[in-house]
């Protein structure tokens, strides 16, 4: 395995004596896409607020390229280039799906020229074409359908100019033929030598897309390796995929 | 010793009227998400219907609380009913801005209509008091601080036990499972702002019992209702009313202990204090 | 077109800036408070139609700026210009200090905290001696009703100038996504805190200094008419009536108000603030996006553009 671009070591949370995440620790090498799975409430979301920041660990380190980051606020390790989507989309709803973009492209991880408000406009232009929301350019964010809102997630999350990518469960709510296309997209995202890390609970969908698998249960770290091997794991079949077979 | 149980006293009484002031807004605020700054003048209407019926109608005061009561529901319901929901889902500053302008027009309504003048609900027992131990406790403080009491234990039955109080409280958790779980918004909102409007009137008939009203009372109590509202946790009655003794009980200690004129500091201090270092409780519902 | 527009606005300005060599002093005086109450709007503008918390603490800044400007030139006998300074900053330096702990409550517990703050900050004022108690000072007399008007209108003209920087910079984008939703802003990189702090400091800025000027021109100051919360609330008004987050319908907003409530002023004053009342209730109902809004969108749908509002926003 190259050095790896992101690290995550002994990583526990705590909500008043709740435990959310206990000691998980990882590493993602650049380029690669890990699945990240689990039953509900397993402290997947969790996991990515802490590092994309919006919460802080009440335990252990977050490194990204050689860097610890975990004391840095949100909005710092936005701009070193951690991009996420939320589960619950945050769009901003009264701007246009241009301007949702164009945003990310103003504060996002590449210096200089993109600040220019003409500049970052262009980028996001290309950002619509990329995920294909070109046509909705002018529309207000919170008229957008659901696939949509999803994309735009992608295009706001893209303006950052991230290396690594946080997705939460973007394919929830989706049908067969959104799906596919979705990971399409995810692909050509990888293409551009961007790091993902993805939450899905479509197996079909995770288990094309991962190099490797991550899975989490009661805020626990049960296993984690290659797709297979994983999902044929005494522990995670009786926590994840059994419990689904019910 | 005995000055400090007086004082106490004091305050508890006090704060039981300012816990009722607070439920209705609270309701309204935690179910219908408006806050509503008519809610002072909403009390002020309510103190006026009292103070009517028993003026001119020779209704005793707490007998004429009821009727106010039923009278400031009707006219609560109405006001949802036919204005509010027309706006409810615009922006939170939307309805400040529209609730700010009802307050301007219910004051200077009641200001024309019932002159800016004092008024006092005397009832022949105003005056008389029971001796406790040496502590003081004046008949018609009591009645208001227990009617109070009362008043939120029935409002905390009818959102636990009744069908429709259930079904404000699954409208203040989420509009749209609500409507799954059939119900209709817009009666629901107009009974909750009624029942928000009822308590209000009942409030305030109790104030101009204990007190004097103008029509210009109502920002105050507004203030302080907004106040104790946050402190007690918006739609819980049992918490709003503790939230109103706390700030009867310090506004009691403060004009004893400091000067009267702290009491506005301590009352909006403590407030900015608990949201600064506390944001987390506060906003743990959200 | 926009050069067209350029030239109307330097017009517009010319054409205020004229007002006091050609108008009765009645209306030069109206002119001063219009300016002055615009500026705060526009200073609300700033926190609650841009960054999109609803502040009613602009009162303090107000008041700040008058009671810094007032002890300046009535306590140390200092110039007026130097009176002016010594209310900006403790003005600005009071929205750093406070802003921190402040700005981290999200709507209506941000509106109540600062409302709280306005209602701790004059009771505190009353009891300072240096500031007259509850007395208050009165300032050397110096009558120039031109001069006021003159400055009062550049610190409008700055305001109005410093809202459409915001309109078209990045920290002006920074305000709307903050506004929009705070927890997408800071994952995608802006620095939340200080965001917010700056547009408070900026409407801090503007606020401090109308107190400052309004203190010299009225020469006497109180605690209740410096630190009067209904201030806060009249700007929020005319910024809502006007249309937040847009560049000159606050202004719009608040010199039409202070117009109507002038008018009705001089007629009996109970039934002029009944109507007022009833201003209110009916612009929320039928311009929930304010006066700017409206015009544009009764030109592009007419009548139409009522019942769209109505659909979106009632129950």
């Amino acid at each position: 395995m190259t050095a790896p671009i992101f690290e995550v070591k002994g990583l526990t949370k705590k909500f008043r004596g709740l435990t959310a995440l206990s000691d998980v620790t990882f590493q993602v090498a650049p380029g690669e896409i890990l699945g990240l799975i689990g039953p509900n409430g397993a402290g997947k979301t969790t996991l990515i607020s802490l590092i994309s920041g919006t919460l802080l660990p009440t335990a252990g380190e977050i490194h990204f390229e050689g860097r610890r980051i975990d004391g840095l606020p949100a909005f710092k390790r936005a701009r070193l280039g951690i991009g996420r989507t939320f589960q619950v989309m945050k769009p901003f709803p009264g701007l246009s799906v241009l301007e949702n973009v164009t945003v990310g492209a103003l504060f996002g991880a590449t210096e200089g020229q993109e600040k220019k408000r003409a500049k970052a406009r262009e980028l996001a232009r290309e950002l619509l074409e990329f995920t294909g929301l070109t046509r909705h350019a002018e529309q207000r964010a919170d008229q957008l359908g659901g696939p949509d809102r999803k994309r735009l997630e992608f295009a706001k999350a893209l303006a950052l100019h991230p290396k690594l990518l946080l997705l939460d469960e973007v394919m929830a709510g989706l049908n067969h033929v959104e799906v596919d296309e979705v990971v399409a997209l995810i692909r050509k995202i990888r293409d551009r030598k961007v790091t993902i890390l993805v939450i899905e609970h479509v197996m079909k969908a995770i288990r094309n897309l991962s190099d490797r698998l991550l899975v989490i249960h009661h805020g626990q770290q049960i296993a984690q390796g290659k797709v297979d091997e994983v999902l044929a794991d005494q522990r995670v079949v009786e926590a994840y995929l059994g419990k689904r077979r019910q | 010793m005995q000055l400090f149980a007086q004082i106490l006293v004091n305050g508890i009484l006090l704060g039981g009227l300012y816990g009722l002031m607070a439920l209705g807004m609270g309701l309204v605020w935690g179910v219908l998400n408006i806050v509503n700054l008519a809610h002072g003048a909403l009390i002020m209407l309510g103190g006026y219907a009292v103070y009517y019926l028993y003026t001119k109608g020779g209704i005793d005061p707490f007998a004429a609380l009821p009727i106010a009561m039923v009278l400031l529901f009707l006219f609560g319901y109405l006001l949802q009913r036919f204005l509010l929901n027309l706006i409810v889902r615009s922006a939170q500053l939307n309805t400040l801005l529209i609730t700010f302008g009802l307050d301007v027009v219910f004051v200077y309504l009641a200001q024309l209509l019932f002159s800016a003048d004092f008024r006092t609900i005397n009832p022949p027992y105003a005056g008389s008091n029971i001796d406790v131990g040496g502590v003081t406790i004046p008949y018609a403080q009591l009645a208001a601080f227990l009617v109070a009491i009362f008043l939120a234990a029935i409002l905390f039955l009818f959102l636990d036990r009744t069908r429709t109080g259930r079904a404000i409280r699954a409208t203040a958790q989420n509009l749209t499972a609500a409507r799954l779980y059939g119900v209709n918004p817009r009666r629901i909102y107009a009974l909750t702002f009624g029942t928000g409007a009822a308590l209000a009137g009942a409030a305030g008939g109790l104030y101009g019992v204990v007190s004097q009203i103008t029509p210009y009372i109502g920002v105050t109590l507004t203030a302080k209702s907004f106040v104790i509202a946050i402190l007690g946790g918006l739609d819980k009655p049992i918490g709003v009313i503790l939230g109103g003794l706390l700030l009867g009980i310090a506004e009691a200690m403060t004009a004893l202990y400091l000067d009267p004129t702290f009491t506005d500091i301590i009352s909006f201090g403590l407030l900015v204090l608990v949201l600064v270092a506390k944001p987390a409780q506060i906003l743990g519902r959200a | 077109m926009k050069n067209l527009q350029r030239a109307g606005l330097a017009l517009l300005a010319v054409g205020l800036a004229a007002v006091p060599f050609v108008a009765s002093d009645t209306l030069v005086q109206f002119g001063i408070n219009a300016l002055l109450v615009a500026t705060l709007t526009q200073g609300w503008n700033i926190i609650g139609g841009f960054t999109g918390y609803p502040s009613f603490g602009n009162s303090v800044f107000y008041g700040l700026g008058t009671y810094g400007t007032a002890i300046a030139m009535a306590q140390l006998h200092l110039p007026f210009g130097v009176g002016l300074v010594a209310g900006g900053v403790l003005g600005v330096a009071f929205a750093l200090l406070f802003g921190i702990p402040i700005l981290r409550l999200r709507g209506p517990y941000f509106a109540i905290a600062t409302l709280g703050l306005a209602a701790v900050m004059s009771a505190i004022v009353a009891t300072i001696g240096f500031a007259g108690k509850n007395i208050g000072l009165i300032l050397p007399l110096f009558r120039g009703d031109t001069l006021f008007y003159e400055l009062s209108l550049v610190l409008l003209v700055a305001a109005t100038g410093t809202v459409a920087w915001l309109a078209r910079s990045r920290f002006g984008a920074g305000l709307v996504a903050i506004r929009e939703d705070e927890d997408a802003a800071q994952v995608m990189g802006i620095n939340t805190t200080m965001y917010k702090v700056g547009a408070l400091a900026l409407a801090a800025f503007f606020s401090s200094l109308a107190g400052g000027i309004h203190a010299y021109w009225i020469t006497f100051i109180d605690p209740g008419s410096a630190f009067d919360p209904t201030l806060n609330v009249r700007m929020v008004i005319m910024t809502l009536f006007g249309g937040p987050g847009t560049i000159f319908g606050p202004v719009l907003g608040s010199f039409v108000l202070s117009a109507v409530s002038e008018v009705l002023a001089s007629k009996v004053s109970t039934v002029a603030s009944l109507f007022y009342g009833f201003v209110i209730v009916l612009a929320v109902v039928f311009m929930p996006k304010g006066l700017l809004d409206l015009f544009q969108g009764f030109r592009h749908s007419g009548f139409r553009y009522f019942a769209q509002n109505m659909r979106r926003f009632r129950l």
